[in-house]
């Protein structure tokens, strides 16, 4: 590679490059900074750095392949690349206020937080094995520690450790199927696996391969059957990150799941089609039952997501351009729809109890706040799917593309799948319009009620502005066909 | 390559006792002696990979993964005095999970042995091959791509041990306790005869 | 068959016991003299009493060792507590292979040599463990403990401080790391061939580092927190009686060797002389090698006199707060100097 390549590169990779640099500058900051204020100055400049970014990514375009064809920017990974950054900020605003309240002060938190980031970027970039696995590690071993940072806390202590293990585990076969596929095709980069695969006999050895790949990241967005580590994890992990876990890495993982079975599979669609059907079937049945019985709403959400994850399946497993912009769409609302529940989750908060979990906390929430609960309320329609809110769009994108692809089954186990799953959402609303009202939660912190009012406006005007979402969604899913 | 003569012996002398010490490393008795032996595996992974020219791994394997990690692994077995006897009662239990695991795996490992000989699905594309060791030393060979071409990787590489680092301070340091006092160096060092003691004439019987 | 395995073999075999020999021989007498530097500087006489001036002192202890009796106690692991000597003065031993004492003169000249050594002093630690955990008894094993985190922590800056002079030479050959030094500032000065051609000049603050933690690394005063004696009686060799001990001391002053003729190969120009001039260059390499190791010996003897032992947590600090990030800054400064003037 010449000066030259490489300096293009690094101009393409821009992003990437100064989310590395800050990552490390604020390190310094925080490690030299007074101990008292090091945490509050470090999680300013972490959210500035990555509105930044975002601003950057959104403002300019600069397209193309770098580092010799392991990266890839693309009209597709700046769909997910703003996802992704639009999550992490979320996240991290809202972990402030609880930061204040559980003396949840280490500065390293946003540090973490910029690093996983950037470990997602570079997922949803990547365009080789090699470069896939490298960022998926740094994804996740800052994941493991963000789970378990809070060391005082036996639950969350847990929650770092089963993650750890389950996804050294999933990391492990996934290795093993990439050195499967490399040793099959005798490349790691996307455009070469998919050119070595065109037009000759594939061996059992590349579909052995093509699975363990699988599994690896079907475990990454957590489904079904690697999905048990979700509910523990969430539930265990402090509320802000369990918020961060269930926006920002979901879209990086469904974003790599996407770019390689379409990129580098693109040719052998039959060999993964039937997986990912499998997948999606099992994640909407498993979202939709295995909520019913929860009464923690973080389980419930970690079950939801899962559910979720199987309904955006749906559309990958259509293997269109179409399908393929569902996916993106589905992901978007996914995203708001996430965040905005989180922001309730994390005004749960009552003066003598701390922060409280159960859904029947939830009691009596539309007499002390009517406000609040009519946009929780509208959160939880449109997580069910009920028209006109968002959440009913996302599904009606995947849905479409199934049926035009000829896969009706799995449209019609998806459409059962959610008329199920819409149970448990009515439940909530049940409980904060009909139960007894329980004592008044504090008031929320102003953060927390700018994400909920961003989101109930998103779900609400989906049907206005989901238009152009959807337009900018199929021009990011042709730039993989 | 094929070895043969002395290259061949010496590559079952080290292959046959990586393999038996990688045995005795899950059956030895005593989890202290497993790391040794598993220490004993890497030696001769590493003798292994200087015998096949690759020098420069070899030497990098005996001095990050004997010299280092192994030493902090032993450790952590030798401190934690873990009743492995108690454990491994159970571990029979799950014989059949892991047999079946293991059927899987070497099943896969078959399939991918099957292709290298019977020549169905062969790799397209041979990597590029290495530079001839007489003119290019191997661990130049490295230098030469693995900042250039493979710059990329190993940036990313350096991010993780970076997140790795920072994930095990954070998990591991506590605040000081109060109370704690702690040498400051740089006061002590700045520290002058004229700050610490006074010269005071006393007088006789009167005292300070 | 003769030709081609067992001549090649039979003349690696004369060698490394020729190197063995000698160098077993040049252990006795180093030790003897540390003995009396450390003698001289607290003004005592020293041994004196075996042998003219007590020069056989070290054989006369050798043999006291050698015919007593071993002791091995009885809770101890047996098998490891008797491999650890072994291990450890062997793996010192191992390291001599590529050490070139005079141009040429190494049993295995081999391209990644530094990289051996490196490694092989790395491996030296485990000696130490084995003996601490095997005793079974707490003071060794504190001792062992201690010498596992001081080891690995000074292997950091020592590998730096390799990979800076590799930076200048280019090459991970020990020989070629020697007659690169033929070549280097003093040349510029109008000095060919000198001794201010040398790495340590160039190179001062890594030279003083490499020294620091060669000091470390063997466990010599004043980082001999392994075997404190105020602390720790003998840490790990405390349970070692007779020949498991005396290999125990084998190996350390082999080592001790070992490292400072990696300081006379990185620093002082291994055996080149000192002047490229009528009565230097006569006197043969391998003369110039031993005088200069001789000086570094001098100058481990001397630390060990007069500086008094470090604490824990100072040596710690030492290792990590200050010679990493020195190191670390001379790596980039070095190969941007070396980038920048061209000169690499």
């Amino acid at each position: 590679m010449t000066v030259v390549e490489l300096t293009q590169s690094l101009n393409i990779a821009a992003p990437e490059l100064a989310l590395a640099v800050g990552s490390m500058v604020l390190l310094m900051i925080g490690v030299f900074a007074p101990k008292d204020s090091a945490n509050s100055t470090v999680t300013g400049l972490a959210v500035a750095l990555l509105i930044g970014v975002l601003g950057w990514m959104v403002f300019f375009d600069e397209q193309g392949t770098a580092f010799g064809g392991a990266f890839v920017q693309d009209a597709f990974a700046y769909f997910f690349k703003i996802l992704t950054l639009v999550g992490s900020i979320v996240a991290l605003v809202m972990s402030v206020g609880f930061a204040r309240e559980e003396k949840f002060d280490r500065f390293e938190f946003p540090i973490l937080i910029i690093l996983a980031t950037l470990g997602m970027m570079l997922m949803i970039s990547a365009t080789s094995l090699l470069s896939l696995y490298m960022a998926l590690e740094l994804q996740s071993l800052a994941l493991y520690v963000i789970a378990a940072i809070n060391r005082d806390s036996a639950r969350s202590t847990e929650a770092g450790l089963k993650y750890f293990v389950l996804g050294a585990l999933s990391s492990g076969m996934m290795l093993y199927g990439i050195s499967l596929v490399y040793g099959f095709t005798g490349h790691v980069g996307f455009t070469e696996i998919a050119a070595a695969l065109t037009g000759q006999e594939r061996s059992v050895g590349l579909l052995f391969g093509l699975a363990f790949l699988l599994t690896g990241l079907a475990f990454k967005i957590s489904a079904v059957p690697f999905h048990m580590w979700t509910p523990d994890v969430y539930e265990g992990a402090p509320t802000p990150v369990t918020a961060f876990f269930a926006a920002a890495p979901k879209m990086a993982a469904m974003a790599m799941l996407v770019r390689v079975v379409t990129d580098a599979f693109g040719t052998v669609t039959g060999d993964w089609q039937q997986i990912i059907i499998f997948i999606s079937i099992a994640s909407m049945a498993l979202g939709a039952v295995a909520a019913i019985g929860q009464n923690n709403i973080k389980r419930l959400m970690a079950y939801s997501s899962i559910g979720h994850m199987g309904y955006a399946l749906v559309g990958l497993a259509a293997g269109t351009v179409a399908g393929v912009q569902g996916v993106l769409v589905y992901m978007a609302i996914y995203l708001a729809m996430t965040l905005g529940t989180f922001a309730f989750i994390l005004a749960m908060r009552r003066k003598d109890e701390g922060n409280v979990e159960s859904i029947n906390d939830l009691a009596g929430y539309a007499q002390n706040n009517p406000l609040q609960a009519t946009v929780l309320t509208i959160l939880m329609f449109s997580l069910a799917g009920i028209p006109p809110l968002a959440g009913f769009w996302g599904k009606w994108y995947v849905f479409l593309a199934a049926v035009e692809a000829g896969l009706y089954p799995l449209a019609i186990i998806g459409v059962v799948a959610s008329v199920v799953g819409a149970f448990y959402y009515l439940r909530i609303i049940k409980i904060m319009w009909f139960d007894e009202p329980e004592s008044k939660f504090v008031s929320a912190a102003g953060e927390l009620r700018l994400v909920m009012g961003l989101s109930g406006i998103f779900v609400v005007g989906f049907i206005v502005f989901g238009g152009p979402i959807a337009a900018y969604a199929e021009n990011a899913a042709k730039a993989l066909f | 390559m094929l070895l043969t003569g002395l290259g061949a012996a010496f590559f079952y002398l080290f292959a046959f006792v990586a393999i038996a010490s990688a045995v005795m490393v899950i059956s030895a008795r005593n989890p202290v002696h497993s790391v040794l032996y598993l220490i004993l595996t890497f030696f001769n992974a590493a003798a292994l990979f200087i015998l096949t020219g690759a020098e420069f791994l070899g030497m990098i394997l005996l001095v990050v993964y004997i010299g280092a990690v192994a030493v902090l692994f032993l450790f952590v077995v030798m401190m934690l005095d873990v009743d492995f006897a108690s454990m491994k009662r159970g571990a029979l239990d799950y014989a059949p999970i892991g047999a079946m695991v293991g059927i899987v795996l070497a099943s896969e490992l078959l399939i991918v042995l099957g292709a290298q000989f019977i020549g169905v699905g062969q790799p397209g594309s041979v990597a590029s091959p290495t530079p001839d060791p007489l003119t290019r030393t191997n661990t130049a060979a490295l230098g030469d791509i693995i900042y250039t071409d493979y710059i990329f990787f190993f940036q990313i590489a350096g991010m993780v041990l970076l997140v790795a680092m920072i994930g095990a301070i954070v998990l591991t340091l506590r605040p000081t306790r109060p109370g704690v006092k702690r040498q400051n160096m740089g006061k002590q060092v700045a520290r002058k005869v004229e700050d610490s003691i006074d010269v005071v004439d006393v007088e006789t019987g009167k005292g300070l | 068959m003769f030709e081609d395995y067992i001549f090649p073999g039979l003349i690696i075999l004369l060698q490394s016991v020729a190197l063995l020999v000698a160098l077993l021989v040049f252990t006795a007498f180093i030790l003897y003299a540390d003995r009396k530097v450390w003698a001289a500087v607290m003004s005592r006489r020293g041994p004196n009493v075996v042998g003219p001036f007590g020069l056989l002192q070290s054989f006369a202890d050798l043999l006291k060792f050698v015919i007593k009796e071993p002791i091995i106690p009885s809770g101890s692991n047996k098998g490891i507590f008797l491999l650890a000597p072994l291990i450890s003065s062997a793996l010192a031993l191992a390291g001599w292979a590529v050490i070139p004492v005079s141009e040429g003169w190494a049993i295995a000249s081999i391209n990644v040599g530094i990289l051996f050594v490196f490694a092989v002093s790395s491996l030296e630690v485990y000696g130490v463990i084995m003996a601490g955990w095997a005793s079974n008894s707490k003071y060794p094993f504190l001792g062992a403990l201690r010498s596992a985190a001081q080891m690995v922590s000074y292997e950091v800056s020592i590998g730096f401080v390799i990979v800076t002079v590799l930076l200048c030479v280019g090459s991970l050959n020990m020989t070629d790391i020697v007659l690169s030094q033929k070549d280097g500032l003093g040349t510029h000065l109008g000095l060919t061939n000198s001794l201010l051609d040398w790495h340590w000049l160039g190179l001062f603050p890594m030279f003083v580092i490499f020294f620091i933690s060669a000091l470390a690394e063997t466990n010599r005063p004043p980082f001999d927190l392994v075997e404190a004696e105020s602390e720790l009686v003998a840490g790990h060799m405390i349970e070692y009686s007779s020949t498991p001990y005396l290999l125990f001391m084998l190996g350390e002053y082999i080592a001790i060797l070992l490292m400072c003729a990696l300081t006379v190969i990185l620093f002082l120009g291994g055996w080149l002389p000192p002047l490229d001039i009528a009565p230097f260059n006569w006197i043969p390499g391998v003369f110039w090698f031993i005088f200069k190791l001789c000086m570094v010996f001098f100058m481990f003897a001397m630390v060990k006199t007069i500086v008094p032992r470090y604490r824990y947590d100072q040596l710690m600090r030492l290792g990590w707060k200050v010679f990493l990030p020195i190191s670390l800054f001379m790596v980039i400064a070095t190969a941007a100097f070396l980038k920048f003037t061209g000169l690499a």
